[in-house]
Parts: C-alpha cells; sequence; structure tokens
C-alpha cells in the first residue's frame, strides 16, 4: 500500500511539473505575441503616412499601395485571431519590400527627406518586427515540441492545446541585411 | 584604421630604431634573470635539503620558506623588468595606438573602472581585488570606446581560516556605445555547459543558473555551439542579436583563441576578452624582433580597436545619429 502511495504521489508531482511547464510555454507564447503585436501596431501606424506621401510619385504601384493599405485595414479589424495577424503580416511585409525595391526607379522620390525619413523608421521597425517574429517563433516550436512529446503529449492533450502557427522568415530576413538600404549612409 | 600588414610594417620600419634599442636591454635582462634564476635555484635546493631535513617535507615552516622564495623571486624579477616594461609602452605600444588612430589616448597606468566592469554584468560575483593598467579611450568612426587590462579577483577562506584570491576575470575589457537602442539585458557568455555535456544536459544545466536571467535560444546553430545567452527581454535580445550580429561576433571569436564575454546594457556593448594574462607586457624571454611575438601585440590592438568596424557598431541607425 505504501509502495502504490508514494508511486501514486511522485506521477501526480510528475503530472504537476509538466502541467505548470506546459501553462508557462503557453503563457510565454501569448506574451511574446503581445510585443510582436506592439511593433505591428507600430508599423499600421506609419503605412497610412507612408501610402499618402508615395503615391503621387508611384504611378506603376498603385496596385500594391491599394493592398499595403488594405492588408492594413484587415489587420486591423478588432477581433482578428493570431493565425490571420500572421498570415497578414506576411502579405504585408512582402508587399512594403516591393514599394521599397520600387523606389530605386524613382529618384525625386529618392530626393524626398520626408519620405526618406519615413522609410528609415519603417525601415527600423521591420527590425524590430523581425526580432519580435524569431522570439515568438522560438517559443512556439517550445510550445509544439511539448505538445508533440513524450510524455508531455499527455497532459497536453487532457488541456487541449493546440499547435501555434509560426511566422514566416522570408528569406531576404535570414540573409545578412544589406547596411547601405537600412542605414542613413551614401 | 590601418589594416594588420600596414601596422606590421610600421612595427619593423618606423618603430625598428626602438625595438633595437629595448631588444639590447631585453637580452641584459633575460642574461642576468637567467643567471640569478639559477643562483636562486641552487640555494632554493640547498635550503630545501635543510628544511626536509629539520622539519620535514609539508612542515608549514618549508612551505613558508617556499613561499618567501617565490616572493622575493617575484619582486626581483618585478623590480628588473620595470624599466623595460614602461619603455616598452612608451616606445612601441604608444605609437602603435596612435597609428592605429590618432584620436586615441593611452596611459599605461590607468584601467576602465570597477563601476563600468561591474556594469557589465557579466560576473555576478563580488569583486575584493580590482586592479588594472594599459587604459585606452577615444572614439573610433565616431563611436565612444574604451578599454584596459583587467585583473579582478574574489577572496575565499578555507577551513584553517587562510585566505585563497580567485581569479574572477583577467584580460582585456572594452566598454563600447552600441548602434541601437534598447533597455533591456543581453548577456552573452562562453559556452562551457553545451561543450562539455552536449546539448539536451548543458542546455539544462544553463537553465539552472539562478543567478542569472532567463536562457534565450537564438536561431544560428554556429552561434549557440559557442554561447549561451541570457536575458530579460526575449525580442529586444533578438533586435540587438540580428543574424548579422550574430555572424560577426562568431567571426570575431574565430579570430581570438580567448573566450569571449558580451553583455549590452545600458546601451553600450561590454566585451571581455579573458585572456587570462596582462596583454601589452613585453616579453622578456622571447625577442621583440620575433615575428610571432610582434604579431601578438598588433594582432591585441588591431582586433580590439577594430572591433567597432568588426561589428558595425559605427553603422547607427539614424535615429541614433
Amino acid at each position: 500500500m505504501t509502495v502504490f502511495l508514494s508511486i501514486l504521489g511522485v506521477v501526480a508531482l510528475i503530472a504537476i511539473l509538466i502541467y505548470n511547464s506546459l501553462i508557462g510555454k503557453k503563457n510565454q507564447v501569448d506574451n511574446i505575441f503581445a510585443g510582436v503585436d506592439t511593433v505591428l501596431k507600430k508599423r499600421y501606424d506609419l503605412i497610412p503616412n507612408l501610402v499618402a506621401s508615395v503615391e503621387r510619385y508611384m504611378e506603376h504601384e498603385k496596385s500594391t499601395l491599394e493592398k499595403v493599405t488594405e492588408y492594413r485595414a484587415q489587420a486591423m479589424k478588432p477581433g482578428i485571431s493570431d493565425d490571420q495577424k500572421i498570415a497578414l503580416d506576411a502579405k504585408l511585409t512582402s508587399a512594403l519590400g516591393a514599394i521599397n525595391i520600387a523606389m530605386e526607379a524613382y529618384p525625386d522620390l529618392k530626393a524626398n527627406e520626408n519620405v526618406m525619413h519615413l522609410m528609415r523608421t519603417l525601415n527600423e521597425i521591420e527590425e524590430q518586427i523581425s526580432a519580435a517574429r524569431r522570439a515568438y517563433n522560438q517559443s512556439v516550436t517550445d510550445l509544439n515540441n511539448a505538445i508533440e512529446m513524450f510524455p508531455t503529449n499527455i497532459v497536453a492533450g487532457w488541456m487541449n492545446l493546440q499547435r501555434r502557427l509560426l511566422f514566416e522568415i522570408t528569406t531576404t530576413e535570414r540573409q545578412n541585411v544589406n547596411v547601405h538600404d537600412l542605414f542613413n549612409r551614401s | 584604421m590601418k589594416t594588420l600588414s600596414e601596422l606590421t610594417d610600421y612595427y619593423y620600419k618606423e618603430l625598428y630604431p626602438s625595438i633595437d634599442e629595448l631588444e639590447k636591454t631585453r637580452q641584459e635582462i633575460a642574461s642576468r634573470l637567467k643567471l640569478y634564476g639559477g643562483m636562486g635555484l641552487a640555494l632554493f635546493g640547498l635550503v630545501a635539503i635543510w628544511c626536509t631535513k629539520t622539519f620535514g617535507l609539508l612542515h608549514p615552516m618549508s612551505i613558508a620558506i617556499a613561499i618567501g622564495f617565490i616572493a622575493v623571486g617575484t619582486i626581483i624579477y618585478r623590480s628588473m623588468t620595470q624599466n623595460y616594461a614602461k619603455d616598452f609602452k612608451e616606445k612601441v605600444i604608444t605609437p602603435l595606438i596612435n597609428a592605429i588612430d590618432s584620436n586615441l589616448l593611452y596611459n599605461p597606468d590607468l584601467m576602465i573602472s570597477q563601476t563600468l566592469f561591474e556594469r557589465s554584468q557579466l560576473f555576478n560575483h563580488s569583486i575584493d581585488r580590482y586592479r588594472g593598467n594599459d587604459y585606452v579611450k577615444g572614439s573610433i568612426d565616431g563611436v565612444p570606446i574604451e578599454f584596459s587590462d583587467v585583473h579582478a579577483e574574489y577572496q575565499t577562506r578555507d577551513s584553517k581560516g587562510r585566505t585563497q584570491w580567485h581569479t574572477l576575470f583577467r584580460g582585456l575589457f572594452l566598454v563600447a556605445e552600441f548602434n541601437k537602442h534598447f533597455k533591456s539585458r543581453t548577456v552573452l557568455l562562453p559556452d562551457l555547459a553545451e561543450k562539455t555535456f552536449g546539448n539536451l544536459i548543458g542546455g539544462w544545466l544553463q537553465s539552472l543558473n539562478i543567478s542569472r536571467d532567463k536562457v534565450i535560444q537564438l536561431d544560428d546553430p554556429e552561434f549557440e555551439k559557442k554561447f549561451v545567452v541570457y536575458g530579460n527581454d526575449p525580442i529586444e535580445a533578438r533586435y540587438i542579436l540580428s543574424h548579422s550580429m550574430m555572424n560577426r561576433i562568431v567571426e570575431f571569436q574565430k579570430k581570438i583563441s580567448y573566450p569571449l564575454f558580451i553583455s549590452f546594457v545600458y546601451n553600450h556593448i561590454h566585451v571581455g576578452i579573458g585572456a587570462g594574462k596582462d596583454l601589452f607586457e613585453p616579453a622578456v624571454f622571447t625577442s621583440l624582433l620575433d615575428y610571432k611575438q610582434a604579431m601578438e601585440y598588433i594582432n591585441t590592438l588591431r582586433y580590439t580597436i577594430g572591433l567597432v568596424e568588426e561589428l558595425k557598431l559605427n553603422e547607427k541607425l539614424w535615429s541614433k545619429e
């Protein structure tokens, strides 16, 4: 009887430890996503100003600019899920990247101090977003591993924890950033 | 900033007259040291035999006499090399630093303040003795920088109440302004646990370090093999340690053969290069004209001062300009 109770005690203790570590991992994901949200919001705040400043010059990029505005509007809708935010972030990043590249073809734009200031601000925000995405992906990977690995998967099953989606890290982000594009250097 | 080969040329051509003169002094000192050393050893041998017969080999008296011999030897060595070291710093190190960058000020007797050293939060231990020398301060490409040799120690007492000194850090310590704004604390230490115990156990051991913030896992396998990162903000740690920054730190670590300690606090980068010795002390038993010896001085200086270039600290975000 004593042996049985001891074994039961040890099993209960392990289950409690696993439960607490899963809760910790889940909260870490939510916590970091709040940080991601903060930097994404910085970018949403900048977009209207940026679009208004460049649309007069960028005749051929009208559709891309419209897309950027549309994605921003969708991302700012109340009640949007985290997964939808992640999907919209990828679209927005790629559209803004296209604008950044297209700017090379507009010398007038590059001479405009206001536009350049906005672009540099955007680049700084993009660096922060990139860091936030990497932090989020690491915490999601930790949680997803715990959900799938034995024995934590048993407790995760009882808790009904779901796997989370990762942010896609673009290939340009993986490469070393070209600092001449990012910094105020000629 | 001059390249390594330009600095090597400068050392052998421009500084040759001073080095040649110092080399003669060095040879004299070395031969005198060998003579005194030989005599000292012979005397020590005789005293050791007498002590063993009179008190026994491990008797406190025998040990005290042995320690006395070492202390006297050290004092004699120091007094004989003191002026030579001073001349070497004046005639070789000072012009070398000026050749690298004329904006840098050098003082062989000063050091990085203990406050700055402790501010780095690289070594979580009380310091009982803090010494240093060879202080360099200035700015490289507009980035304020200062560094010096540092020797930080702490004291313990054994069961018999005897004092023992332990080195916490010995080597070169550098502080420079960082090119991004941040509020958090991020500390990089050599990854000894993972090297010794492998990924799984090593990672678990790292996470047990209660005196540190949480371990931050980064997405660069090569970097992860070399360093363990502790920080209190997982997002800002990655903002500081972008892929390119991690890459540069790994490249820097490959160039120097000493353990590297780096922290990012108070908008500054703090770098400790754990050489385990003073880096700008002149060699006594190796020729100053010896290529390897010369390259050690030049490399150390060039890599330390070059760290600003190496880590691209001069490429500031426009909001910091």
